[in-house]
């Protein structure tokens, strides 16, 4: 792999995550929302409001109030919360932790199941099994996640009673627990996704599968097994590593619906919470958390898709 | 002959589509002996590809075979089971392919994809087959075998890939090989070293080989016998030598006679002495130091050391074009003969100067303007230069929209004129381009040229993509419509045979310069430049046989950093 | 096209998907006239009643017909989708297409804003906006227009990148042809058949995310029959009456398979290479 290839790639992140901060903060900039008046109330006087909004330096040009936070991000510091009055970082930061071993669960579930399914689907196209695949991924791709998270509690949690129907075990307390908790989270967040990858999966395998190389494999004599697993499994495998990272997005936002439903305290919950109280710092913060998660994830996508598809080095 | 190696009997074969059946072999019968090689000829449609991939037990999910028998070395192949069936492929029967670079995986090393044959097929370890491998490489001329057997396809050039691909198919000691246009994608003088690889390879093994292509002349060159299959049916059987000699059936008369003979000129000379006189008055256009450079160097770029990415596709180019004269631009590609047309149309951005009727064309608007309706182009492939989504009427009725209607017509009596004029049906006016036949949209293409009333018609490759006889007919008709209107014309093209045949003089390129520009006449007494011979030497035509590759100008292996 | 539309109507994907997206239009315009009852009326006697003869798909805590809910409420649904995707299509065709054109730098700037603006899950976007400009469906509307925006750039600049190469376009420049005719008589009728299939498939997805807005209480609101608000108002009713959250729920999975398998089989339909 080429330095420059990573250099350039890691700029347009870097330019990512500067144009989502620019982005956050000219929209919650819009939000009707007095911060002052957030924090005093609405029977303050006006030289108290006054005296806060010169403190939280609001009477100072846009320019300049953009630069004080996002120097103030870039050392770490998000400022304080307008509902709680605590600092917004290690709050957010350890809900994200919540939730990124959610997500970690649902990408491993979701990959475990999809990849199989996407094979079998395009190794036996037209065939009953690729019927039934294809059916079932329709299904799940068209089943919002706050459907599909009642459906399971109510089959999972009130009619067989077999799990908990909402609330959260830190993991340090009751690894058990926790398990239990997490289980319907995670197949609701993966639902989606495996429908989704599975699919990509198959219609990627059926193109390699029709190549002129695969032909030419075949006509060597090789083995179906030796085809399928040396050739055409790791090309097929290579553009589902960027198609993964873009859902990476998705998972995100479902996330956010799921911890919601399922009362989990993550990230996506503090940003409704945030979002629900006009918490400013709160929403810039959750915001800029969610996105750079999802830059990094495709920075190390296109980077272990370099590694891995040298061809790339030379386009 | 009951000796056959390879034998076909009576065998047929249909394709079924959403139209019904569409049969692609009828009772195909042939045979190949040990030891010799047998040429299959056809044009697109001819079912030449699918008798191969019979043979290999390939067939697509809707063929459907109607008898007839297929045998190897006396074993039916039609019956027999897969797992034996993937013992003989690549082993006792290979197939070498017209793509190099599809015929290998992208993200497998070349050696991999060796090694895993040698393995498969002559039952050796993998040290061993390593050791074969490398043997075989530097058998056929390729340097550093062994860090070769490292390199992924893409660190490869075109003709090294062929070249190991066709090691690889004899390593495996076939006792019969299918070639399927395996020079098709290559260049001129690398196909004839593949070519003459393959020679030296069959003398060597006395491996027996069918050999599938569309070029007449390549195949009567290598093949001990050559079949003519016409829609799906053979419909004759010679000896290769004599095939354009004598050839019995009607259909083989009409393929010999398209096929470009570059001592049958099809421009009379008298001609060129009448338009002499034309020469007298200013050239009708003339090219003064024309060159292009591609790719552009950004400051950036510049302050972080990078490399230069530009390059020069064309170096200085002058010529003058007379009036009513058919020049011709032969190369091969990367030579910059496209770019030329480009540059000359103004696609791309080029320095140097053109005049037209002895005026700088740059200088005015209306001197652009001019000169837009008066040079016109027609591209390689009709599909791609032909919008999808517009009906042939519209296609050529843009011409005349922009140029002006003849005095006394309307535009759709225009139109009609023009598909006349190029011998179409003026009630395809109505249709889309993709109702109609690869022939027939160069003709749409050439009539729009046309109905800007042009002084001089770039033809970009413009029969490159077509069966030798539908070219043969375009030819003719660019040649009847220069007696009509005394058309010019710029004609860019890698067949040397065919522009022997037309023009009145060649200009020779070889990456980014003219390295010659000879009159037809010149050219036949024998060409000035060293590249210009290697051309001819590595060009099959109808009556040569093979003959020495110049070295000096072999394809260079890809530059790697 | 016609060709393409017969290939359509012969693919199951194409049938079915097509039959479904019908369904959901008739709703959208007749969904008033057809609906069995008024779908705010009251009924104490009528509550929680399961699906039967009289409802088939139940009643509520208040009484009310859930289906003539449902039939109404596919014109918030639906209609706010189509009207949202429809408005990033436009979009995206139009900055797609220019980005393309200009090429160079500008290119590259418009492309990475966009990578950057889709680094913000949609939903997160669609959020953040809902946060600004308040909660109502037209900001939803608004919202789900402009996260989906880049996608549809991304689309429709591959498509006019490709296209711009074609030779039809360089035999355009040849002729001389104005810059606007090379656009929208050569360029664009080639661009609009891939923008459509991807928007269509994106309709999928903004009734899903439409619903998801309405669920967590930033889209529709009440007493709207939107589907996704009528399955967040039964959810504290899951365990008594699960069909009042049932039914809305499968009819916002139908719309979205039926506008999936629309635009894939347009998109198959569309793809000469499946139609040799």
């Amino acid at each position: 792999m080429n330095a420059g290839y990573v250099g350039r790639r890691l700029l347009t992140t870097v330019y990512t995550l500067l144009v989502v901060s620019f982005l956050v903060f000219a929209m919650t900039q819009l939000l009707p929302a007095d911060a002052a008046v957030t924090l005093l109330g609405n029977s303050a006087t006006p030289e108290a409001l006054a005296s806060v909004r010169a403190q939280l330096g609001l009477d100072q040009p846009a320019w300049w109030q953009y630069w004080h936070w996002f120097s103030g991000v870039l050392s770490g510091d998000f400022g304080q919360s307008m509902r709680t009055g605590q600092a917004v970082a290690p709050m957010m930061f350890g809900a994200l932790g919540r939730s990124l071993l959610l997500a970690f669960l649902a990408l491993v579930l979701m990959l475990v199941i999809a990849i199989p399914l996407g094979i079998v689907s395009a190794l036996r196209r037209g065939k009953a099994a690729d019927l039934i695949i294809g059916i079932i991924s329709y299904v799940g791709i068209s089943l919002p996640e706050f459907v599909t998270a009642t459906v399971l509690a109510l089959l999972f949690a009130d009619v067989l009673g077999w799990l908990p129907a909402t609330g959260y075990v830190p993991l340090t307390e009751d690894v058990a627990g926790w398990l239990a908790h997490m289980i319907l989270p995670t197949l609701t967040v993966s639902m989606i996704l495996v429908a989704h990858v599975s699919r990509m999966v198959r219609s990627e395998m059926v193109d390699v599968m029709a190549s002129d190389y695969i032909r030419a494999a075949r006509l060597k004599g090789l083995s179906s097994r030796r085809v399928v697993l040396h050739h055409a499994l790791r090309n097929a495998m290579l553009p589902t590593i960027t198609i993964v990272a873009l859902d990476v997005g998705y998972l995100l936002g479902g996330i956010i619906v799921v911890e919601e439903i399922f009362a989990i305290p993550g990230i996506g919950r503090a940003l409704i919470v945030a979002v629900q109280s006009r918490d400013l710092p709160a929403i810039q913060a959750g915001v800029l958390i969610i996105a750079a998660t999802y830059a990094l994830a495709n920075f190390l996508a296109d980077l272990a898709y370099a590694w891995l598809d040298r061809r790339i080095q030379y386009a | 002959m009951n000796d056959a190696l390879l034998r076909i009997d009576d065998y047929s074969l249909s394709y079924t589509t959403a139209h019904g059946s569409l049969p692609v072999l009828d009772g195909v019968t042939l045979s190949v002996a040990p030891g010799e090689v047998v040429g299959v000829v056809g044009e697109s449609g001819s079912g030449k590809t699918s008798l191969a991939w019979a043979i290999m037990r390939y067939l697509a999910g809707n063929a459907i075979e109607h008898g007839g028998s297929i045998q190897l070395q006396g074993e039916e192949l039609t019956t027999l089971k897969a797992a034996r069936l993937r013992a003989l492929r690549g082993g006792r029967l290979g197939m070498v392919f017209q793509d190099p670079s599809a015929a290998l995986n992208p993200t497998l090393t070349l050696g991999s994809q060796m090694l895993e044959m040698l393995t498969r097929h002559r039952g050796v370890s993998r040290g061993e087959a390593r050791r074969i491998a490398i043997e075989t490489l530097g058998d056929v001329d390729l340097k550093n075998p062994e860090s070769m057997l490292a390199r992924y396809p893409h660190e490869l050039s075109g003709g090294e890939k062929q070249r190991a691909l066709i090691a690889g198919a004899f390593a495996c000691r076939p006792a019969c090989l299918i070639f399927d246009e395996p020079t098709t994608a290559l260049d001129v003088i690398n196909a004839a070293q593949v070519l003459e690889l393959f020679g030296r390879l069959r003398e060597e093994t006395g491996v027996a080989a069918l050999y599938i292509s569309h070029d007449l002349a390549l195949v009567s060159r290598i093949a001990d016998h050559v079949c003519v299959l016409e829609k799906g049916r053979i419909v004759e059987r010679a000896p290769g030598r004599k095939i354009f000699a004598a050839p019995d059936h009607p259909y083989t008369q009409s393929l010999v006679a398209a096929v470009p003979n570059p001592r049958r000129r099809l421009v009379a000379e008298s001609e060129i002495a009448a338009h002499a006189n034309a020469r007298e008055r200013p050239p009708l256009l003339t090219l003064r130091g024309i060159s292009v450079d591609y790719g552009q160097r950004t400051t950036l770029a510049r302050w972080l050391k990078r490399p230069d990415p530009r390059f020069r596709a064309l170096n200085p180019f002058d010529l003058e074009i007379a009036h009513g004269e058919i020049v011709g631009v032969v190369g091969e590609s990367g030579s910059g003969k496209s770019t030329l047309a480009k540059a000359l149309t103004g696609l791309v951005n080029h320095r140097g100067e053109i005049l037209l009727d002895g005026e700088a064309v740059s200088s005015t608007p209306r001197g652009r303007a001019d000169y837009r309706r008066r040079v016109q182009l027609v591209f390689q492939h009709p599909d791609g230069s032909l919008n999808p989504r517009q009906r042939i009427g519209e296609l050529i009725g843009r011409s005349y929209r922009l140029y002006g209607l003849p005095e006394g017509e309307t535009l759709s009596q225009a139109v009609a004129r023009s598909l006349e004029e190029v011998r179409l049906d003026p009630t395809l006016a109505s249709r889309y381009p993709h109702e109609l036949s690869g022939g027939q949209k160069q003709r749409v293409a050439i009539a729009r040229a046309f109905a800007a009333r042009p002084d001089v018609v770039i033809c970009d490759e413009i029969t490159a993509a077509l069966d030798v006889s539908v070219q043969a007919t375009v030819i003719a008709l660019l040649l009847d419509l220069r007696r009509r209107h005394g058309t010019a014309y710029l004609f860019i093209t890698h067949d040397i045979n065919l522009i022997q045949q037309i023009a009145h003089r060649v200009a020779v390129m070889y990456r980014g310069d003219r390295v010659e520009l000879s009159s037809a006449e010149e050219l036949a007494d024998g060409p000035k430049h060293a590249y210009t011979r290697a051309l001819l030497a590595a060009t099959p035509t109808i009556a040569s046989s093979a003959r020495v590759i110049d070295d000096e100008f072999s394809a260079p292996t890809m530059d790697q950093e | 096209m016609p060709d393409s539309l017969k290939t359509l109507v012969r693919s199951p994907q194409g049938v079915v998907g097509g039959g479904l997206c019908l369904l959901a239009i008739v709703l959208v315009v007749l969904g008033p006239w057809l609906a069995p009852f008024e779908p705010n009326a009251l009924s104490f006697t009528a509550r929680y009643q399961p699906p039967g003869p009289m409802h088939w798909f139940g009643t509520d805590q208040m009484g009310r017909d859930v289906l003539s809910r449902v039939m109404i409420g596919a014109r918030d649904t639906i209609v706010m989708s189509l009207l949202a995707t429809a408005i990033a299509m436009v979009l995206g065709a139009v900055i797609g297409t220019l980005s393309a054109y200009l090429g160079g730098w500008v290119d590259e700037a418009i492309m990475r804003t966009m990578d950057a603006i889709m680094a913000i899950p949609s939903l997160l976007f669609a959020l953040l906006i809902v946060a600004t400009l308040g909660k109502s469906d037209v900001n939803a509307v608004a919202a789900i227009a402009i996260a989906f925006t880049p996608g549809m750039v991304r689309v429709a600049r591959s498509v006019a990148l490709a296209v711009r190469t074609q030779d039809y376009v360089s035999a355009a420049i040849v002729r001389g042809e104005s810059t606007s005719h090379i656009v929208v008589r050569e360029m664009l009728p080639n661009i609009v058949a891939p923008v459509i299939v991807e928007g269509t498939v994106r309709v999928a997805f903004a009734v899903m995310l439409f619903a998801t807005l309405s669920f967590l209480g930033l889209g529709a609101q009440p007493p709207s029959s939107e589907w996704g608000l009528m399955v967040s108002e039964a959810r504290s009713h899951l365990f008594t009456a699960p069909w009042m959250m049932i039914m809305p729920g499968l009819c916002i999975a139908l719309v979205a398979i039926g506008f999936n398998l629309l635009g894939d089989g347009l998109r198959d339909a569309l793809n000469p290479r499946s139609r040799t």
